[in-house]
């Protein structure tokens, strides 16, 4: 019975090391499997060269190599629990994220609860699991663009998260996401798969498919921006049309220096104005934390908070006996518009009614229910909609206020009024 | 990759664990090589065991918990000799049983197949 000397036994071992065998247990299985090859031949009668070049013939060219691919292959196969364990993550998160969309598009209760576990179950269950998978079949050289890749899509679920809940710190996240993906993973990723691949064009496509997603996606997310631009749009055109009216009214006023009405009207419409001017400044201060001198100054479309609408209804319908309540709104509008009508005759009614276009009498339908005029505008209304209402009432009194001011001027005897008072 | 003088590589493919795991079952320790050269002999040549096709599913049965591996110096090597856990002869079992129905249902179904001459004229 032959047996192999240490030398030999070592000499073996070497080769099988460099044919890339580099797992030790594999390793072990094979030197054993090779030297009792090679010591059965060799009782055969064959010398150790021929015997030991029979036994690697066996295993075929790059064999070697192969059979630890092989084993590779079939020991990173997941197990079952794994597989199903991944499919169940996918699965809900998916299907929370769905349908925590649909609940907040519909307004209902419990959007944000779905959406945050399911982004958080995609982004801290799923995508690592997968990423997990993928690199233990995936070679060493290509694990860190799969690290890429996955903590780009990470961040970039936890990134949109973070948009739609409106927390601070989105954009940042979303863009490094997404920045990972377009610039690491998908280049990376895609370019490997082109050199190896049997359907080039198919690759260049889908490799072109999968960068103009990310870009649309990039670009939806940056839309923000030219939104931005819009609301900007409409808060110069609302400071402009209350610039304008005042200044036409500053105007009247002094041609009217000696009607003593028309210093009336403009304690009604000033006063009027200014108590709205509080709630608005009041809510902006709240919201953002910031102080009374910034918040007049603030245009709408940098407010962080601009999309919240729990801040403002929690202020205008929280505390009923607050002076910011929703009522106070209302009031100054009727003080306003008793103001401007009770002074002057039947005359200016329709100027006024006109001016002030807010009928707080009616009903609205808001998704099939029949609300008042409060509920309307204001409740569950984010900021930005609010403040942009408010402003928008502002105006009506300026408007109102320049309307009898028109009128009174076009008078013969402006000044001698109707009925003194 | 299976190297097989009678059997096609499709037919050894799907009975490979059970092969494995039969084999073990009656001995109670067996290592690589030997399982190879016993494969051989049993069958006359007739399938033969690749290591290209063994060692990886010897990994992956011990990965599953249904091999254990023994380790046993010689000389300067070390010899890994796999034996079956509890759950590994329960496999074998049901594997071995599951085979020996198969190849009786497969047998019928053949026969069922097979041409009968008629000789009218």
């Amino acid at each position: 019975m032959s047996e192999l000397s240490e030398q030999q036994v070592a000499l073996i071992s070497a080769y099988i090391k460099q044919h890339g065998i580099a797992q030790d247990e594999l390793h072990d299985d094979l030197l054993d499997h090779v030297c009792t090859s090679i010591e059965r031949l060799m009782d055969d009668g064959k010398n150790f060269e021929d015997a030991f070049e029979q036994t690697i013939k066996l295993f075929g060219p790059g064999g070697l190599k192969q059979v630890q691919q092989q084993t590779f292959e079939l020991l990173t196969e997941m197990n079952e629990t794994m597989k199903k364990v991944t499919f169940l993550f996918g699965l809900t998160s998916t299907f929370l994220l769905l349908a925590g969309t649909i609940f907040k598009l519909q307004h209902w209760f419990g959007a944000g609860l779905m959406i945050v576990v399911g982004a958080g179950l995609l982004a801290a269950g799923y995508l690592p699991m997968v990423l997990y998978h993928k690199l233990k079949e995936s070679p060493s050289n290509e694990r860190l663009v799969h690290v890429a890749g996955y903590l780009g899509m990470s961040l970039a679920t936890v990134g949109a998260l973070f948009k739609i809940m409106h927390w601070p710190g989105a954009g940042v996240m979303l863009i490094a996401g997404l920045a990972f993906l377009g610039f690491i993973y998908v280049p990376i990723y895609y370019f490997k798969k082109y050199q190896t691949s049997v359907n080039k064009p198919i690759t260049l496509t889908t490799s072109l498919v999968a960068l103009t997603c990310l870009v649309v996606v990039f670009a939806l997310v940056n839309v923000n921006s030219s939104v931005k631009f819009d609301q900007g749009l409409a808060f110069a055109e609302q400071q402009s049309m209350t610039d304008s009216y005042t200044d036409r009214s500053t105007k009247m006023y002094v041609a009217l220096e000696d009607v003593s009405a028309a210093s009336d009207i403009k304690s009604v419409s000033q006063s009027g104005w200014q108590q709205l001017e509080e709630i608005k400044i009041h809510l902006i201060t709240t919201a953002e934390g910031i102080s009374r001198a910034e918040a007049q100054t603030m245009p709408l479309a940098h407010m962080g908070k601009k999309y919240n609408y729990d801040i403002p209804t929690h202020i205008l319908f929280g505390d009923e006996g607050s002076e910011f309540n929703i009522g106070a709104i209302g009031e100054a509008l009727r003080k306003v518009d008793d103001g401007l009508q009770g002074v002057y005759s039947e005359e200016v009614r329709p100027l006024v009614n006109s001016s002030l276009t807010a009928d707080l009498s009616i009903m609205f339908d808001h998704n099939g229910q029949s609300v008042d005029w409060e509920t309307f505008h204001f409740y569950q209304r984010p900021l930005i909609g609010v403040i942009g209402h408010i402003s928008k009432l502002q105006i009506d009194i300026r408007q109102a206020e320049y309307q009898v001011l028109m009128y009174l001027l076009s008078q013969p005897a402006a000044s001698d009024p109707p009925s003194g008072g | 990759m299976y190297i097989c003088f009678m059997y096609s590589n499709e037919l050894v493919k799907g009975t490979l664990k059970t092969i494995v795991l039969s084999l073990l079952a009656k001995h109670s320790r067996m290592y690589g090589y030997e399982i190879t050269q016993h494969v051989k002999e049993q069958t006359g040549g007739k399938i033969q065991l690749t290591e290209g096709a063994l060692y990886p599913l010897l990994h992956r049965l011990e990965a599953d918990g249904l091999l254990l591996t023994e380790k046993v110096n010689i000389g300067k090597r070390v010899r890994k000799y796999y034996k079956l856990t509890k759950t590994g002869s329960e496999t074998a079992g049901s594997l071995v049983a599951e085979f020996k129905e198969f190849t009786q249902t497969m047998g019928k179904l053949i026969d069922s197949f097979i041409y009968k001459p008629q000789y009218n004229v």
